[in-house]
Formats: C-alpha cells, sequence, structure tokens
C-alpha cells in the first residue's frame, strides 16, 4: 500500500475543509484533504447560496448573528468572485407579528448586523413584485454566493501553497495507536487502491458525517442532521435575498441564485445523513408561504427540490432542531475524550466556514508547535479557470448581477447556436470542454462547473450530449492500459438522470410534469437508455459515491 | 359553418381519422394546438414492444388480458387493416413504410441501443440488427457517420455501445462540404440541406472514398437525409456511395416523424379536409349528450367552430391533452373530460425513473366504450358525438409499452371508418 505523509489530514471536501486546508497551507503546514465525492459533494453543494448578514440570528441566536456579519465583510473581500451581491431585504407581511420590526433593528445593532429601515416606495421601486402588503422592509448585507466555485477557490489557493486534494476518496478506517490518532487508510474510488496517510493531526471537517468519521476513532459525536428542504423556481422574480421578518422558520427567504430563485427552507431531523425523501407536500407548504412574498409565486414553474443536511451539533437535550445553535463547536478531542491528534468541527453555516476553519488551525497549530498567525481574512484568492464571470451585468445602482442575456449575447456575437449542448443554460460545446479538461470528471461535476441540466428541462436535451462528449473526450485521452469504456458513460448517464428524477418527483404537476414526459419519450423511448443498463458499469472517474 | 367532422389534434390519430371521414365525403376541420408526437418520435411505427418477437400476436394476448386497453377497444380486428392503410398511404407519398406486423425489427437508437419497432420507413430498414455485422464474421465494420455540427448524434458513442452488444461498428464525423452564407444546424437545418443534389452529391463522394478504404458495406447516419425526398436522397447516396444506407432518429426535432406527417397533411388536403394550426381548444359547448361547438384561443377572441361529429385526438400528459393543474389534479385541457387516474398522488410515481412498466399517472386518460366514446365515472356515455383517440384514451403507457403509434393508428383508423 501506498503511504503519503503530512502533517495534517482534513476530511471532507466542504465549505469548512477546502477553508481549513488553505489555512493551514498559508501556515507552511503540510497537508492533505479528502473527499469521498466531488468538492461540495454534500451538504455545501445543497444549501441555497446565502452569504447572510446575520440577520435571520439577531434575536434567537446572537453570537451567531455576530459571526456571520463579520465573515460576511470578510468573504466579499478576500472572494468576490464568487459572490453576487444582491443585497437582501427583511420584510413584514400582514402574516408576520409587526411589533418584531422594531426589535429586529434593535436586535441587529446589539450584534453588529448593519441594517437600515428601507421606504416602502423605495422596495418596492427596487422589487416591484414583492407582496404590496408589506409593512415595513429592513435592507441587511445579505448576498448570493457560489458555494461550489468557493470551494474551488479555496483548493486552488491552498494548492498555490503546497497542499494536495484527494477528491473521489473515501475513508476507510482511522489509525490509532493507544490514544494517538496516527493517520489513516483511504480507498481511490476509481480505482479501487487504497492507500495509507500518516499524519500528525486529522480534522474532521465533515459536518453532518462528523459522527460517523469519529466513530472510526472510537469517539462518540452527536450531530444531528437537520434536513433542508429547498426548491428551485424557473425565475429570478427577484433581485434581493427576500427574507420574512419574523423568527426563522419554513419557507421565508428566496434568494436569487445565477438564472433561478430558490425558496427555502424546511428543518426536519433525519436519523441518517444518507438516506432522506422529499414530500409534495413540504414542497406545496413552501410555494404557499412564497405566494406570501411574492403574489403568484406559485405559478412559477418549480423546476427541482433537493435537501442538504445541517449539521447541528447537539451538546444538551433540545427538542426543535431550529432550537439548536447554529454557531459552531470545535471539538477537541484530547481534552473531551482524551484521544489526541483529532479536532472535530460541527455546527456552524456556510457563511461563517473561514472564522470555523481559523479556530481549529490555530489549535492544531499550536500543537505543532507553529506559530504563524493566520492570514486568510487578508489574502484575496485567485479565481479558477474554469469561472468566466460572462452572465454577470453591472447595473445601474452598482451592483454587479447574474443576467442570462450577457450569455446569450455572446453565444449570438459568435454565431455559436448550433455549438449549445445546454440551451437551458446557454451552455456552448467550447465551455463543456473547458470543464473537462480543467477536471470535470462526471455529468455532475459538470453540472456543478458550468450548469448543464439546471434549467426547465432538467437535462432533457444536454444530458445525452455531455455524456457522449464525456465518452469522446475521455476515451480519446485514456491511456491504453487503462482504456475508457463506454460503459462508464452509459453509467455515468443513467445514474445522472435517476439523481434528476429524485429531484423532480416531488414538483412534478403543470410543465414539469409534462416536461418529464418528454424526458421519458427520448430517453427510454427514442434512445432506449434502460435497454443499455446491462451495459452499464460505474468506473473510470465517472463515480459519484452515495 | 357548420362542418361533418371536427377533429382536435394532428398526431396520427387524428390525421388518419380525418383522413378517413374526410375521403367518405365528409368537410372535415382539423384543429391543433401546434405539431403533434410526430415531431418528436422516431418516426417508427411502434406496435407493441416484445423484443423482435412478433408484436400481433403480443397485442392479442394483451387484448385478452386487459380489456380496457385501447387496443381491445380498438379490437383486433382493426389491427391489420389500420397499419395497412397508413403503409398505402405513405407508399402514395413515396416514402414506404417496411416490416412485418408479426415480427418486430430490432433498430440502433442514437445512443446505440437496440430498440423493437414494427414499421420503419424504407430508408432506415438497412439497420435491422440482423443484418449488422458481428463482431469476428471477418465483416467489414457498420460505419456510423456524423457530423460534429449536428448536437443530437454521436458517432464514437453508437459505435462503441453497438461493439459491446457484439456487433462490429466504428464511428467518425464528416468534415461538412463547404457551405454558402449561415446554416442552420438542427435536425430540420441539415435535412434541408440533404433536399440539395449538390450537397448529398459531395456527402456522397466523400462516403465513397471511406468505403473504398473501409470496405463497408453499411453505413448508419442520422435521420436528416431530406425531407420531402427522402427516399430518393438515400438512394442517391447508396448509389453514389457503394453502400447500404440506412437512418438512426434523432433526438426531436424528429425529420423522420415530420415526414409522416406531411404525407398526411397533403393526404388530407386532397380529399379536402381543412387544418388549422395555433387553434387551442379549450372548452366545449354541449346540447346535453351532444357536443355542439368547441372554441379555441384565437388573437384576442374565442372562435367557435361547429360540427356533428367530434374526435378528440389531444394527446396524453406529453402531448397536452391532459394537464396536471397542481399536485393532485389531472385535467383533461379540450372538454374537461372525467378522466381515469391514479387516485392518490402516491401513486403517481415510482422511485426509479425508468422503471417498469412506467410511471402510473402516465397511464391516466379518458375512458370510452366500444365506439371510442367518453364515459363518466359511472360508465355512462358523456357525449355520444365525440370519438377520442390515440393517447387520450386511458389503460395504455404508449411509451413504455412500445405501442405510441400503434394505438395512434388502430383507434385513428377506427374513428375514421365510422
Amino acid at each position: 500500500m501506498q503511504t503519503i505523509s503530512t502533517d495534517v489530514l482534513v476530511i471532507g471536501g466542504g465549505a469548512t475543509g477546502s477553508g481549513a486546508l488553505r489555512d493551514l497551507a498559508m501556515r507552511g503546514i503540510r497537508a492533505i484533504l479528502v473527499e469521498k465525492g466531488d468538492l461540495t459533494h454534500g451538504t455545501t453543494g445543497r444549501y441555497h447560496g446565502l452569504l447572510h448578514s446575520g440577520g435571520r440570528y439577531v434575536t434567537k441566536d446572537p453570537q451567531s448573528a455576530n459571526e456571520c456579519a463579520r465573515e460576511n465583510a470578510i468573504l466579499r473581500r478576500i472572494m468576490p468572485h464568487c459572490i453576487e451581491d444582491t443585497s437582501g431585504f427583511f420584510v413584514i407581511t400582514p402574516w408576520d407579528d409587526p411589533e418584531y420590526g422594531d426589535l429586529f433593528m434593535a436586535n441587529c445593532r446589539k450584534t453588529g448586523v448593519p441594517v437600515s429601515e428601507l421606504p416602502l416606495a423605495e422596495m418596492r421601486r427596487r422589487e416591484p413584485a414583492l407582496n404590496p402588503q408589506i409593512a415595513r422592509a429592513f435592507e441587511v448585507a445579505d448576498a448570493a454566493a457560489d458555494s461550489f466555485l468557493a470551494a474551488h477557490t479555496n483548493v486552488l489557493a491552498a494548492r498555490e501553497y503546497g497542499a494536495q486534494v484527494l477528491t473521489y476518496h473515501t475513508l476507510i478506517a482511522l489509525l490509532r495507536e493507544g490514544d494517538q490518532i496516527v493517520g489513516a487508510i483511504v480507498e481511490d474510488l476509481r480505482s479501487g487502491e487504497r492507500k495509507k496517510i500518516a499524519c500528525a493531526y486529522v480534522l474532521n471537517a465533515t459536518g453532518a458525517w462528523a459522527g460517523k468519521v469519529a466513530a472510526l476513532a472510537g469517539v462518540k459525536v452527536t450531530v444531528l442532521p437537520g434536513k433542508g428542504t429547498l426548491v428551485a423556481m424557473n425565475h429570478r422574480m427577484v433581485n434581493t435575498v427576500i427574507n420574512r421578518c419574523k423568527l426563522p422558520s419554513d419557507g421565508d427567504i428566496i434568494v436569487p441564485v445565477h438564472s433561478v430563485a430558490v425558496i427555502g427552507t424546511t428543518d426536519t431531523f433525519v436519523p441518517d445523513p444518507d438516506f432522506y425523501g422529499i414530500e409534495a407536500e413540504e414542497v406545496q407548504f413552501m410555494l404557499d408561504e412564497g405566494e406570501k412574498l411574492v403574489p403568484g409565486f406559485k405559478q412559477y414553474r418549480a423546476l427541482r427540490a433537493w435537501a442538504g443536511v445541517r449539521p447541528l451539533y447537539k451538546d444538551q437535550d433540545v427538542t426543535n432542531d431550529r432550537d439548536l445553535s447554529r454557531t459552531y463547536k470545535l471539538l477537541d478531542h484530547a481534552q473531551r475524550d482524551g484521544v489526541e491528534g483529532m479536532i472535530s468541527l460541527v455546527g456552524g453555516k456556510w457563511t461563517t466556514y473561514r472564522l470555523m476553519a481559523e479556530d481549529a488551525v490555530n489549535v492544531i497549530a499550536q500543537r505543532l508547535g507553529n506559530t504563524k498567525p493566520c492570514r486568510t481574512a487578508e489574502e484575496t484568492m485567485p479565481t479558477p479557470p474554469f469561472e468566466r464571470r460572462s452572465v454577470t451585468i453591472a447595473t445601474e445602482d452598482g451592483p454587479t448581477l447574474h443576467w442570462l442575456g450577457k450569455p446569450l449575447a455572446a453565444v449570438e456575437q459568435t454565431q455559436a447556436y448550433n455549438d449549445l449542448i445546454c440551451e437551458c443554460e446557454l451552455v456552448t460545446r467550447s465551455r463543456l470542454q473547458e470543464a473537462m479538461a480543467s477536471g470535470a470528471s462526471n455529468i455532475d461535476d459538470l453540472r456543478r462547473m458550468v450548469r448543464v441540466g439546471m434549467g426547465p428541462c432538467q437535462g432533457g436535451w444536454c444530458v445525452y450530449r455531455s455524456s457522449a462528449l464525456l465518452y469522446e473526450e475521455r476515451s480519446a485521452k485514456a491511456d491504453p492500459h487503462t482504456p475508457f469504456h463506454i460503459e462508464y458513460a452509459n453509467a455515468a448517464l443513467l445514474h445522472f438522470l435517476q439523481e434528476r428524477w429524485r429531484g423532480l418527483i416531488p414538483v412534478l404537476w403543470g410543465d414539469q410534469l409534462r416536461q418529464a414526459r418528454l424526458d421519458e419519450l427520448i430517453f427510454a423511448g427514442l434512445l432506449g437508455i434502460h435497454r443499455l443498463r446491462d451495459h452499464a458499469r460505474q468506473g473510470g472517474g465517472l463515480v459519484t459515491p452515495e | 359553418m357548420q362542418y361533418d367532422s371536427i377533429v382536435i389534434g394532428a398526431g396520427i390519430s387524428g390525421m388518419l381519422a380525418a383522413i378517413g371521414r374526410a375521403e367518405a365525403g365528409e368537410q372535415v376541420l382539423v384543429l391543433a394546438k401546434g405539431h403533434a408526437a410526430t415531431h418528436w418520435a422516431t418516426g417508427c411505427i411502434d406496435l407493441l414492444d416484445v423484443g423482435d418477437g412478433d408484436p400481433l400476436a403480443g397485442v392479442a394476448a394483451l387484448i385478452a388480458a386487459q380489456a380496457d386497453h385501447p387496443y381491445a377497444i380498438a379490437g383486433y380486428a382493426a389491427i391489420e387493416p389500420s397499419l395497412n392503410r397508413l403503409r398505402e398511404i405513405c407508399d402514395q407519398g413515396g416514402y414506404p413504410l417496411v416490416g412485418s406486423p408479426q415480427r418486430n425489427l430490432l433498430l440502433p437508437t442514437a445512443a446505440g441501443a437496440l430498440r423493437p419497432t414494427c414499421l420503419v420507413p424504407v430508408t432506415m430498414v438497412a439497420g435491422d440488427a440482423r443484418q449488422l455485422p458481428r463482431t469476428g464474421s471477418g465483416e467489414a465494420p457498420l460505419l456510423v457517420v456524423g457530423f460534429r455540427e449536428l448536437r443530437d448524434f454521436f458517432p464514437p458513442m453508437i459505435a462503441a455501445n453497438l461493439q459491446i452488444q457484439g456487433f462490429n461498428a466504428e464511428g467518425i464525423y464528416l468534415t461538412l462540404p463547404p457551405l454558402e452564407g449561415a446554416a442552420d444546424f438542427t435536425s430540420t437545418g441539415f435535412a434541408r440541406l440533404f433536399e440539395q443534389p449538390a450537397f448529398r452529391a459531395e456527402v456522397g463522394t466523400h462516403l465513397r472514398r471511406l468505403v473504398r478504404d473501409g470496405g463497408h458495406q453499411r453505413i448508419a447516419m442520422p435521420a436528416i437525409l431530406g425531407i420531402q425526398h427522402a427516399a430518393q436522397v438515400v438512394a442517391e447516396l447508396q448509389a453514389i456511395a457503394g453502400a447500404q444506407i440506412f437512418e438512426i432518429p434523432t433526438p426531436p426535432p424528429s425529420v423522420a416523424g415530420m415526414r409522416i406527417y406531411h404525407i398526411l397533411e397533403q393526404r388530407l388536403r386532397t380529399a379536402g379536409g381543412r387544418i388549422q394550426l395555433g387553434a387551442y381548444v379549450q372548452r366545449g359547448e354541449a346540447h346535453g349528450t351532444r357536443l355542439e361547438a368547441v372554441y379555441s384561443e384565437a388573437a384576442a377572441r374565442e372562435q367557435r367552430h361547429r360540427a356533428n361529429r367530434f374526435v378528440l385526438a389531444t394527446g396524453g400528459i406529453g402531448g397536452g391533452g391532459m394537464r396536471a393543474i397542481d399536485a393532485n389534479h389531472l385535467i383533461e385541457t379540450a372538454l374537461r373530460l372525467p378522466l381515469r387516474a391514479p387516485a392518490s398522488r402516491a401513486d403517481w410515481f415510482f422511485p426509479d425513473f425508468l422503471a417498469q412498466p412506467g410511471h402510473p399517472i402516465f397511464r391516466s386518460g379518458v375512458a370510452v366504450d366500444t365506439q371510442l366514446r367518453p364515459l363518466d365515472a359511472k360508465n355512462q356515455v358523456v357525449y355520444t358525438n365525440v370519438a377520442v383517440v390515440g393517447a387520450a384514451i386511458a389503460g395504455c403507457d404508449h411509451i413504455r409499452e412500445g405501442a405510441y403509434e400503434g394505438v395512434a393508428v388502430a383507434t385513428g383508423w377506427v374513428a375514421g371508418a365510422r
């Protein structure tokens, strides 16, 4: 078995893990990150994409609110290309307690969350689709964040400082000698090869999976996986993040993200972060709630529903998930459990990933005798090569917003209609090939990188094309000893269709149901994809582990 | 004007019903929101998915097992005559359909799978899997030829999938001959290019070189080889190339399906029938159990269309004949006829997208009596002068049963004959 030596092994390729990797590398600590899927395969890739102002937590969780407010300002500075500066409103609808407005303002001030009351005429001018019966509106520094791009950005920065990343590597075992963690065994899911990683420290940054990982070290960590369901609508009916001005509850926030708007969320405890379903009733409930913010909301087409699992840490008995603190916990297993060499990071949220990483790395650095200070808040990060800010436009009022007309103009200018692989999101063949060249290994990766399959047709047109192109690209470049088999491409195609279906079932009615039938005609009727099931095999880097 | 018959929907079932009645001397009007499944599906006539077995025997077994299946309502006796009728129409349109209801053909798809179908246009028949070169047979490989400019046909994938199923195949892209001006490289744009003699001569010459170098006896190409004169285009390309050529259906828009639509449309017009596309019928007007008129949405107004008899050929959920207005309710869109659908949303779908036998919601439709008249929940006839045909009839998943065109042909022919 190959042995790799390093100082710190980071487990988990979400926001926290990739942030910690960068922090470690910047302090000159050797580090390797392992992730069982692609970067952001877990919760990071499945949240609504909100850069919190902190406003949502000012009353119930002031510490979180303050952390969010401080980190919000830092992230805008160090990774501006990952953030769409939409701004955010908190609005009091007829269904909300009008008294809460003053309390909200006061608590914002107490927790350091910048806020100002917005004249209603100004609110209506900026967001004409909002409910005219809204009684008060407050503006905060919410924004839309691209969590996938952000993780890649952190990893790119970390690599420049010498860190290593192993995606599609799953953790098999943690190696423990007496009371000391000394390394791990990981398996490359593409080749089946196992590797030993010898290290002085393990950082468990696996969020909702932290309990499962800690158990491998014989340590008990109780994380309550809180399922949050989200629904993407096929229209950006608002360009600002819209929150109900009340204590956080289900279906009370709309976030404009790229070409869609996302409404969220629910919060339900699920026993296992790997197994959960989404009910049509949850979706209906959120659409009803959306209607209160934007009249006519239910008339827009729901594209897809999905869920992420929040890593809520339980160190006391709490009956309601929403009462668990959204702040994070650093579990030093040396102090807590008498096991040296491992730290678990649990709880928290995307907006505070950098701060969580800083705290964890401070402890690790001290143990390793490294005295360099954290500089992650100062240094601006590089932009990954696959990112092209071609889809944004500066508005009159200043902020740069997503605008689908921009790529359309580019397509028109270069006469690239015939090269459009994904018509919904205007992804051209060359854009897809660039993404493949910069590491996309399956259709799901392509989706995260260039948004193929994210639009109204949910992959009906582009998935066949993408998998065929993936096959052409990979088989042409495969080395003769490890040929790239067509079975891999078939498996990737079947897998992607099935994943889309899971997200579609809760939103299938109206046009989206009709679209699903057209997709069935194309894939089952015309292409006969199901007839290739016996000729589909996971492998060749096309795995998306569950 | 009072028509003898108004047909709502311009797919195969509606057009066959309209042609039948027009040729019997009726004044016929076809009202359709737009084009139908002809423009999305393969352009082949699927009767029943029984693999490469006997689909007619399969239909007989199905009728015996399921009395409310659309095939059972049309009747076994209607199956062969209705197929023959379509063949006769396509023959006269210069686009013969070949095959036999007693034995399915297996044809390669644009993904390289083999799909069973019953009748196929003459331009596709050389793709029958029984004739394709097998690995190790010593025959030269099947050459799968495409154009990079066409986004819906990928020869390397098709060839690779045929290879793992035991066929000898290779896939290549052809360089496009020089073109004047900007071209539209959709499947229909390509089909128009192949209607130009100079273009297909260039492509044919290129194919001949490939045949000379590789000894290929058979060439597969996307189903874009002409639109009005496809049979002639393919014959000419074969003559130049010196090899058998067959088409593989592409994802929509379906050029092969459009050819059939154009032939049906021409036939109907010749018989004096009228077609009005863009007429979205959204309600009817009845007197008791007699439908008097239907209303279509038109610019800034409704249009009223009167007739003695009506044919509802609006399709299923895919065709727009039915629509789920929310998460729990399915309606019939033209006349608000009662529907047979799963009782609860919990029964609409299976967790597996490609599950056999298909999701229950897509078997929904209008229940009909032996005369194709719509029935309500108590099995009473809703309208005595309405016949329901094609995918609008309940009790069949047309796509997953491999019966899409077969049901349309059988029920459309029955409605046209009455």
